[in-house]
Order: C-alpha cells, then structure tokens, then sequence
C-alpha cells in the first residue's frame, strides 16, 4: 500500500512537474511565443506579454522592405477594423511591429509617412537583433499571430489569409 | 467571334513576348559575373587567417556586420555612393575590394547594383561581391562567420 501511494506521490509529482515545464516557448503553433522586450522611437520600453488579454500580430518588417512596407497599407486597416474587436481568445487587436533597422532616422520618418499609430519597437540592431535569432527569421516580411496568452495561432500569413485568420477567432 | 478569339490569342502571345523578354534582361542586366560572387565560407577563412592578405571591404547596406568592414550605408541613394566614390578614388585600380549588402536576396536588393556598377564604371579589375543569397543573417551570423565588434 505503502509503496503505491510513493509511486502515484512520485507520478502526481511528475505531472506537475511537467505541466509546469509543459510550456514550450518556439515558433510552433500553440506554443507560447518567446517574450520581447525592445524600445520605442521615444525610448520606451514595451514588452509582448504586456499586451495579454489582446490578439497581437507581431509584425516583422524593415524600411528597406518594400513588400513590408507595401505591407504597412494593409496592417493600418485590418488595424482600424479589428482594433476594438472581441475574439473568442482575446478582446482587441493590436499589431507589436518590430523593426529590424540600424539607425533611428529612417523608421521614424516611414513610421510618420505611414501615420503608423500602432505599436513600433526596435533594438536599432537589424539582422543582429536576438529577437531575429529567438524567433528564426529567415526573411522579411515574417509575422507571427497570438492569442491572448500568448500562444501562436499562425505564422507568416499575409493579405486575405491574414485577414481570415483574424476573423476566424472573431466572436459573432 | 472568330476574330475576338485571334486578337485574345496574338494579345496573349505578345504579352507573354514581352514578359519573357523583360524577365531574361533583367538576369542580363546585372553587373557581375558569376566569377565575381564570393562564397561566405571563403572571405570567412581569409578574415579568420591575420597571415592572409586581407580585401577591403566595403558595407553598402544597412549596417556594417562582417568584421572589419567599411560602413558606407545604402548605396540606393545618392549620398552613400558619392561616398563611396570617393573613397574608391584614392585606391589604386588593382585593390582587393569586397561589397555587401545582405538585407534581402540580390533580386529585391536595390543597393548591390549602384555600387558593383560604380566598381565597373572606374576599371577596377579586382573586386567581388560576397555571396549572401539569402541576407546577412541566414548566410553569414547563423553560420557564425566573423562579425564587427
């Protein structure tokens, strides 16, 4: 008796023991996508886990893009459409574009041009940046959708995909 | 109808006359030879050896990240070229030189042209441009090549 109340104390330990580690950060869908940390052009610090509770594209992208800046047109709208939005896994949108540029000038500029008014961050680090590194970018444009906890729902999808994926988790 | 199906059909044959020709010249147009690409691996060897003769190597993107390398900045616009001119002037014409952009694949980049073009245009008979087909990143950090401080 004795010795199974040890192995189920053993196994009900492994268990939380790996509900806790059971938390795989890495660009796999239903992952928990890796934190980041970066600044603003105002020199603000905005994290990704601060937006929980929100879906989140986290936008990729660079000024010399030119499809990532094509790409900007689009983000402006689906952001107006869907910023107030209620999702079955989050309530709003809000895109967490991160620039891989090296100097400050050109992204701010194009940020005003664009009259970008959502989330902006850079470590001014361009293809050095760990943030490249932690989410693997092979290249730009590259996106990565969460939920409101934080897990990947989708990756690099742009235009009408995007926009699907989007309303997908849309509450009607 | 007869007609309406000729026109689409000597439309469709001249559009795609057009296309074909527009995508060969724009292989053609590009100015370097294939003799002229570096792989990575090698400038990595000639940078990881002090007893090698090293090139002189110019950034003419977005950041100097190969180690040693000259930041001259985009030379997509005006500025940075003159820049590079410039420096280029004072080089005697059989200088080892090396380019590198390695924002995006040489198909999208709009600043490796402008300068092999500039290396060209003033007889220099020894340059090359470092093979990044993908970008900096995929092709020279994650392999961990030798990077500026």
């Amino acid at each position: 008796m004795r010795i199974f109340a040890l192995a189920f104390a053993l196994l009900l330990m492994g268990g939380i023991h790996s509900a806790l580690m059971a938390q795989p950060t890495g660009l796999v869908l239903g992952n928990k996508s890796p934190e980041i940390k970066l600044t603003t052009t105002k020199g603000d610090t905005i994290t990704l886990s601060s937006l929980k509770g929100k879906l989140v594209l986290i936008d990729f992208w660079g000024t010399w893009c030119a499809p990532c800046v094509e790409e900007q047109v689009d983000l402006a709208r689906l952001y107006k459409k869907y910023k107030l939005a209620s999702f079955t896994n989050g309530k709003g949108f809000e895109i967490y574009g991160v620039a891989l540029e090296a100097k400050k000038p050109n992204w701010e500029t194009l940020i005003t041009k664009n009259k970008i008014n959502w989330i902006q961050v850079s470590d001014l680090k361009f293809w050095r940046s760990p943030v490249a590194k932690a989410y693997n970018i092979q290249e730009l444009p590259f996106n990565v959708l969460i939920d409101g906890k934080g897990f990947i729902l989708a990756k690099n999808l742009h235009g009408k995909e995007l926009e699907m994926e989007i309303g997908k988790n849309l509450i009607k | 109808m007869k007609t309406k199906s000729l026109t689409f059909l000597l439309l469709l044959v001249v559009t795609s006359v057009f296309a074909t020709t527009e995508f060969s010249c724009q292989g053609q147009s590009d100015p370097w030879t294939p003799q002229q690409l570096l792989a990575p691996a090698d400038l990595a060897k000639v940078l990881n050896n002090p007893k090698a003769a090293q090139p002189i190597i110019y950034s003419i993107g977005m950041q100097a990240i190969v180690k040693g390398s000259i930041d001259i900045g985009p030379t997509m616009r005006a500025e940075n070229l003159n820049t590079l001119k410039q420096k280029l002037g004072k080089l005697p014409k059989n200088s080892q030189i090396v380019v590198y952009c390695g924002c995006c694949p040489f198909s999208r980049c709009p600043n490796v042209r402008p300068a092999m073009e500039l290396l060209k245009s003033m007889q220099f008979t020894n340059y090359k441009l470092l093979n990044l087909p993908q970008n900096v990143k995929v092709d020279w950090i994650d392999k961990g090549y030798p990077m500026s401080e």
